[in-house]
């Protein structure tokens, strides 16, 4: 536990002292929810404001996110060196990438609660009142999972430049079928019934309820999918995480 | 002398392209083991499969008569390793560095801080222990380098070609420090392709060419069996004992 402590605070503090990460993480969600909040402002009601609609979608676009960071700090050029130091050290291999997913993480949970916070307090964003910690735990479900799943198609590829390309194609996709962008439920009803293949979707839809109907019914499944499916990727980064790739 | 690692038949491909052939050879207590060879010649790879980190795909290598796999973890934590590529966190201070890799090792406390002070010195890093490392020239590197793997005072300390790229002043520095690691009782695994540097610290020296060994000897005995083919005991030189192996010479 002493050797996880020690490789879980310098791979979360390489997260922390890169000032491209931490834009990446905090001014971009704050920025691009504030624009498109503002532009839109004219398209959304009283009910729903813009700023309500994308300081929830876009949060979620950012969820995805933590699979960029973490497939970074497992194979990113800078740190790949001294990582392969970590693996000649008596350490055991599944503390090394289950590193990286806990740092991905708490990096990413720490930077969006503080875009939220902000975002609640500057234009008033509705995350749901006193149910407000329905909506952080969709995010901690969420964050865990794809800094998981960063980590180990990183593993699965052994390259970060690819893992980024593919996943960075996939998330997009899943967003705009998601409706993260734009809601796309007013596009007819078979548009609609596909979105439901995108786990933005799912994501979504579980906040919106929660938040204006007070509707839990898709937080236990949304969770508990969620759960599954990381302990299934920390499972299968573990069986395809190989220290002899750093060297 | 008691044998500490023994080789046996050690092959490794990469791909389908073997480039360790089938090699053995013992690591003896006390002793500066160098590998001599050129570019390509295997060294690395071998290295890195000593140390546990690397798969290999036949033959074995045991520590003290059992298997290094038999408990990795505990083999790992009596090594120190000098990669030949730099290996730090270059936006983190030398002394950050050493306290971290020497961490890993289960040094705590006081004798994480005392493993720390050691190693910083004993690379004259002193000085520039909460220096970051992205201020440091190659040479200084090099050194941090060698002390990220000393502070936890392994039993066996494997050091890659641990002076490339440094001037004569900081390489001088270096092997004098090999050879006082080795008074305080450490074993070296040491490799380069610079001679002189072998004749200047080895105790006993392999010569690997294109994943074979092929001459393995003390640098006299070494000399001696090139010398009876050669004129002169005073101009033969390793560079002459691997001419004459290989037919090529040691620099290209
Ligand atoms: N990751 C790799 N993939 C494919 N081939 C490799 C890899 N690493 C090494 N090789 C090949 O294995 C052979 C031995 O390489 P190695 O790095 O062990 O040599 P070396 O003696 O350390 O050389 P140098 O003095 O240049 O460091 C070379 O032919 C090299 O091309
Ligand atoms: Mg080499």
């Amino acid at each position: 536990m002493y050797k996880f402590k020690q490789i879980f605070r310098l791979d979360l503090m390489n997260l922390l002292t890169n000032p491209m990460w931490v834009f990446y993480a905090i001014g971009f969600p704050l920025a691009l929810i504030l624009v498109l909040g503002f532009l839109m402002s004219g398209s959304y009601g009283h009910t729903v404001t813009s700023y309500d609609y994308y300081g929830v979608a876009l949060m979620i676009f950012g969820i995805f996110n933590a699979a960029t960071f973490s497939a970074n700090s497992i194979m990113e050029e800078r740190i790949k060196s001294p990582n392969m130091r970590i693996v000649y050290s008596p350490v055991r291999p599944f503390y090394i990438h289950f590193s990286k997913v806990l740092a991905s993480f708490v990096f990413c949970t720490a930077a969006y609660s503080l875009v939220a916070v902000l975002l609640h307090i500057t234009v008033g964003i509705n995350y749901g009142g006193a149910d407000w910690w329905a909506a952080l735990a969709i995010m901690l479900a969420g964050n865990f999972f794809f800094a998981s799943l960063g980590v180990t198609v990183c593993c699965l590829l052994k390259n970060e430049g690819i893992t980024n390309n593919i996943l960075s194609t996939l998330f997009a996709l899943f967003a705009i079928l998601g409706g993260l962008f734009f809601p796309i439920d007013g596009l007819g009803k078979a548009i609609s019934a596909i979105s439901w293949l995108s786990p933005a979707k799912w994501m979504l839809a579980a906040c919106f309820r929660i938040i204006y109907d007070g509707d839990f019914t898709l937080l236990a499944p949304l969770i508990g999918g969620l759960a599954l499916l990381s302990a299934l990727s920390v499972l299968l980064g573990a069986r395809f995480f190989r220290g002899e790739d750093y060297i | 002398m008691q044998t500490i690692i023994e080789v046996n038949g050690l092959k490794k491909s990469y791909k389908d392209k073997e480039v360790i052939h089938g090699i053995g050879f013992t690591v003896n207590e006390g002793e500066i083991l160098c590998f001599l060879g050129p570019n390509g010649a295997g060294k690395s790879t071998t290295i890195n499969i000593i140390t546990g980190a690397l798969r290999f795909d036949g033959g074995s290598i045991s520590y003290k008569g059992e298997s290094i796999y038999s408990d990795l973890l505990g083999y790992k934590s009596r090594l120190g390793i000098v990669p030949q590529d730099l290996a730090l966190y270059e936006d983190l201070t030398a002394e950050r560095n050493v306290l971290f890799f020497a961490s890993l090792y289960g040094l705590k406390g006081e004798a994480l801080k005392e493993g720390c002070r050691f190693a910083l010195e004993f690379t004259g890093l002193s000085d520039k222990a909460k220096d970051k490392v992205n201020t440091f020239s190659g040479g200084m590197k090099r050194r941090l380098n060698i002390a990220c793997a000393i502070a936890h005072k392994p039993e066996l300390l494997i050091m890659d070609e641990p002076t490339v790229g440094i001037d004569p002043q900081s390489r001088k520095h270096i092997l004098e420090g090999v050879k006082q690691l080795r008074k305080q009782g450490m074993t070296i695994l040491y490799t380069t392709h610079y001679m002189e540097e072998v004749e200047e610290i080895s105790t006993r020296i392999i010569i690997m060419d294109l994943g074979n060994i092929i001459a393995e000897g003390t640098n006299e005995s070494l000399k001696a069996g090139a010398e009876s083919n050669d004129a002169s005991a005073e101009t033969v030189s390793l560079e002459t004992v691997f001419l004459q192996l290989t037919g090529k010479s040691l620099r290209n």
